[in-house]
């Protein structure tokens, strides 16, 4: 094995995406870097207990979706996609599975009031991460 | 495990608790009063009524989930089964039918809290005065509906405790107030007609058993654990709701019920004097848990209704759009909001009790539903089709969903006479909707409908032509897509889209597919999207109106891709079409990184390909020159849709060698009246086959031109062919290609 593939930390790069538009702004955000290898990770919001918010065929769509249009960027992309209630524990766990030198995302941005509505995933995701975390540059349209 | 398993998180306990959580609302602790006031002493029997009819329902429902575990539940069984006009009749009254019963539960939390509160009366809001408990209720409906919206996430854990304490505070009422019963308490008989009355509107206590059934694709083990929630949850209400009533009638001296004012709450009150201020307080915080709790599910449980109603085309899929941030389906929960909201306005505004009037409806509804769901039952039992393997079967069938449909339909007619219209009113509307808006659209058949046309020669022909009269013709057929990508060509294309679609009632997909260069990240091509977006909206509207003068069901879409052709390819496959028609100058735009992989693509055309050489069509005559095989089999249907949606005149030209002219003429004859073509004009010539047609051709203002080589569409888009035909006629040229047969290796196992 080469060295580099252990310390290159584009050498697998898991995506996580949330729906189509969400997953060709992340994946194009991601593009200039090119990383070796992009796995796209979609995570089914479960209620374990509730019903979910949207029904499993739906959510099952939209991973589809999301996954189509990160490989309208890296044609190669493998896709990976987990069922949970905790979205950020499954991200940690699908990095460790598919074996990922690190996580990109983009965060969703919006003033705290809807980060709170929505529950922010950044703080999380960036401090108990077990790999790497990119936080990938946005680039608003408006300001 | 595998993927499927995990998106199942729902147990046995959890599957019961969204029944009993959904069902133990505002039916229970705001009706009794009205219940007992009606029936007297039979008021016990009223609610013992209503959990029979709802169990029966139960189990007819407990068969068709574990048989179609779908999202969707009483709605898609009846639509499943029954075919999209009673599906459109389900759909609504399950929609409306929850909305009415949120309503109702947001009523009964107003005047919870109004109790709390202690104000009451009437405000006045200019011309209009409203209850202080129909504001609080509008208050409420808006904050539940917000939730739903945004989708926070309630815990299981959370369900799991309030329908325990639920069961808690009821329990400890029967419990202590059972031993201060006494039968000679009990009020007078009020007979079985004002019986039934009251089961006609305390029934709507018993509405949460079915939204199990549509989270049936959730539920770990559902042929096991759907049916034991589903059956359990109705007899545990029901032992609930019996103990509760013969506690209020029988523990406290006769009279008390009826002498309890209009502002006060008579479970309260009677807790009250059973257990002190102790008892009225938890039995305040129960009804306040209980109708939030119902009203939250049932919320959610409508926009699953739309989800399935969406699916099925009934109503357009746009409404179960999920929000980029909260992930929930926005636009349905916001109009359910806003038929809560309505509803609890126009309760209050109608007059009369606003409580009655909205549990009257939502139970109406519901009954229609459940009548059908028995029916439904019925159904797939006698048709019984293949892939109906029910883990649960009923039992006493077919005496049970008989039994089922027929008190269902018959409490209707206890119910509240002004009611009673406005819910007939609403069936009404929804046959309606179907006629006028969802049979063009809907994809669905009914298993029924299938049915009698499979049999059509041995039922009786006024049947077979019910069944086909209302039999939606948006289904099954083709779906043409359009790939647009040039305004000035666009009304050229929708023609002829719209044109076969008429032909094969199938519905048009117009795309817009901007193709960014390589140079343009896709983000940078976002930033223009507006400009983008204006110029997609004007070409897709016109697109709209082109097809809509066909009277055609038309779809637009957008797609920002980098990938120019090969996308069409991609956008065919995902939407399943049957047909693309696209212009020359599209396919022939390919770009460089995509050739390697075109001979390839084209090899494995996901479907037939129309490409139209030419900005305008005039459409009057057409020439098909034909020498057989698949792609001229497809430039037959298309000049055969175009001589009967369009009314154009037909002409077939054969070009046969020198000297065997004679034999080409039979050969043309035989080949027009094998495509139904026998009253085209046949044309025989000799000669150069390209001359020919160039020398007949500019006389017709369209020429059909079949891919007679294998791959001559790749060659054409990647303009190493130089089509000489298309390049030196002035008509416009529809080049048509048909992918070949597949293979059975192929359609074993895809594409690829």
């Amino acid at each position: 094995m080469e060295p580099s593939a252990d310390t290159d930390l584009l050498a697998h790069v898991l995506l996580p995406v949330a729906h189509e538009e969400d997953a060709l702004a992340t994946a194009t955000a991601l593009e200039p870097y090119q990383p070796n290898h992009v796995t796209a990770l979609h995570v089914v919001e479960k209620g374990s207990g509730v019903p979910d918010k949207t029904p499993v065929e739906q959510s099952e769509d939209v991973a589809e979706e999301s996954y189509a249009a990160v490989r309208t960027v890296f044609p190669d992309a493998d896709d990976h996609t987990v069922y949970a209630r905790d979205v950020v524990s499954a991200i940690f766990d699908a990095a460790e599975e598919v074996d990922a030198s690190a996580i990109a995302y983009r965060s969703r941005g919006g003033n705290r009031l809807l980060q709170f509505l929505s529950g922010d995933r950044s703080l999380k995701l960036v401090t108990q991460a077990s790999v790497p975390v990119i936080a990938l540059p946005r680039e608003d349209q408006e300001q | 495990m595998n993927e499927e398993e995990l998106a199942k998180d729902l147990g046995p306990l959890a599957a019961l608790t969204i029944g009993v959580g959904t069902m133990i609302g505002a039916g229970i602790f705001v009706l009794p009063g009205d219940a007992v006031t009606t029936a007297g002493s039979l008021a016990v029997a009223a609610f013992v009524v209503g959990g029979g009819i709802a169990l029966l329902t139960a189990l007819s429902a407990s068969e068709l989930g574990t048989a179609m575990p779908k999202s969707g539940g009483a709605y898609f069984y009846v639509n499943h089964a029954l075919g999209p006009l009673f599906g459109s009749i389900a759909g609504w009254a399950n929609w409306l039918g929850l909305a009415f019963a949120s309503a109702f539960y947001m009523v009964g939390f107003g005047e919870y809290i109004q109790l709390i509160v202690g104000v009451s009366g009437a405000v006045s809001l200019g011309p209009v005065s409203l209850n202080v408990a129909t504001l609080i209720a509008l208050a409420g409906g808006a904050f539940f509906v917000a939730v739903n919206y945004i989708g926070a996430k309630e815990t299981g854990t959370l369900q799991n405790v309030i329908v325990i304490i639920l069961v808690a505070i009821l329990a400890v009422f029967t419990l202590v107030g059972g031993l201060q019963a006494d039968l000679s308490n009990l009020p007078a008989n009020e007979g079985y007609g004002p019986m039934l009355t009251a089961t006609g509107f305390i029934f709507v206590s018993y509405l949460g058993f079915v939204q199990i059934t549509s989270v049936a694709e959730e539920i770990k083990e559902p042929g096991k654990n759907l049916p034991r929630a589903v059956i359990g949850s109705v007899v545990l209400v029901t032992g609930i709701y019996a103990l509760v009533l013969f506690v209020m009638s029988a523990s406290l001296e006769p009279g008390f019920i009826a002498g309890i004012g209009p502002d006060e709450i008579a479970v309260v009150e009677v807790a009250d004097i059973l257990l002190g201020p102790i008892g009225a307080v938890a039995m305040l915080f129960g009804g306040l848990l209980a109708t939030a709790s119902s009203a939250n599910a049932s919320i959610l449980a409508s926009s699953r209704i739309n989800f399935a109603m969406g699916r099925d085309r009934i109503i357009t899929p746009n409404l179960n759009e999920i929000h980029p941030r909260f992930a929930t389906p926005y636009r349905s929960i916001a109009i359910t909001g806003v038929l809560i909201l309505a509803f609890i306005l126009g309760g209050d505004l109608v007059g009369g009790d606003a409580i009655l009037t909205l549990s009257g409806a939502a139970s109406f509804l519901h009954l229609v539903i459940y009548g059908l769901l028995n029916i439904a039952l019925i159904v797939m039992r006698v048709v019984d089709p293949a892939e109906y393997e029910p883990d649960f079967r009923v039992p006493l069938y077919p005496f049970t969903p008989i039994l089922g449909a027929i008190s269902s339909f018959a409490l209707i007619a206890y119910i509240e006479p002004s009611v009673r219209l406005f819910g007939t009113a609403i069936i009404g509307a929804s046959v309606l909707w179907y006629v006028l808006y969802a049979r063009t659209r809907a994809t669905k058949h009914g298993i029924l409908s299938q049915y009698i046309q499979s049999r059509d020669e041995d039922l009786p022909a006024s049947v077979v032509g019910a069944a086909d009269a209302v039999a939606p013709t948006g289904s099954d057929g083709p779906t043409i897509m359009v790939a647009l990508s040039n305004p000035r060509t666009e009304s050229a294309l929708i023609t002829l889209a719209s044109a076969l679609a008429k032909h094969e009632g199938g519905r048009v997909l117009a795309t817009h597919i901007v193709t960014v260069p390589d140079q343009t990240a896709l983000e940078t091509a976002a930033q223009h999207r507006e400009e983008l977006d204006a110029n997609s909206d004007t070409l897709l509207t016109d697109a709209q109106s082109d097809a809509e003068a066909f009277d055609v069901p038309i779809e637009t879409r957008t797609i920002l891709s980098h990938r120019g052709f090969e996308e069409v390819f991609d956008a065919a496959r995902t939407h399943d079409a049957d047909t693309v028609v696209m212009g020359y100058g599209g396919a022939q735009f390919a770009g460089g990184r995509a050739e390697r992989t075109l001979d390839e693509l084209t090899h494995h055309l996901p479907c037939d390909f129309l490409v139209l050489d030419g900005e305008r069509l005039d459409l009057s005559d057409v020439l098909v020159p034909t020498a057989g095989g698949p792609s001229s089999d497809l430039s037959a249907e298309v000049a055969r849709a175009l001589r009967d949606s369009v009314g154009v005149d037909v002409s077939l030209l054969h070009v046969a060698d020198a000297g065997e002219q004679d034999a080409g003429r039979e050969f043309l004859a035989d080949w027009a009246a094998g495509h139904q073509l026998a009253d085209a004009d046949l044309l025989v010539e000799t000669g150069d086959v390209e001359t020919a047609i160039e020398r007949i051709g500019d006389e017709y203002s369209l020429v059909i031109v079949g891919a007679t080589e294998r791959g001559l569409l790749s060659r054409v888009i990647r303009g190493s062919l130089a089509y000489e035909t298309i390049e030196a006629l002035d008509t416009p040229v529809l080049l048509t290609e048909r992918p070949s047969p597949r293979s059975l290796w192929q359609r074993l196992f895809g594409q690829r």
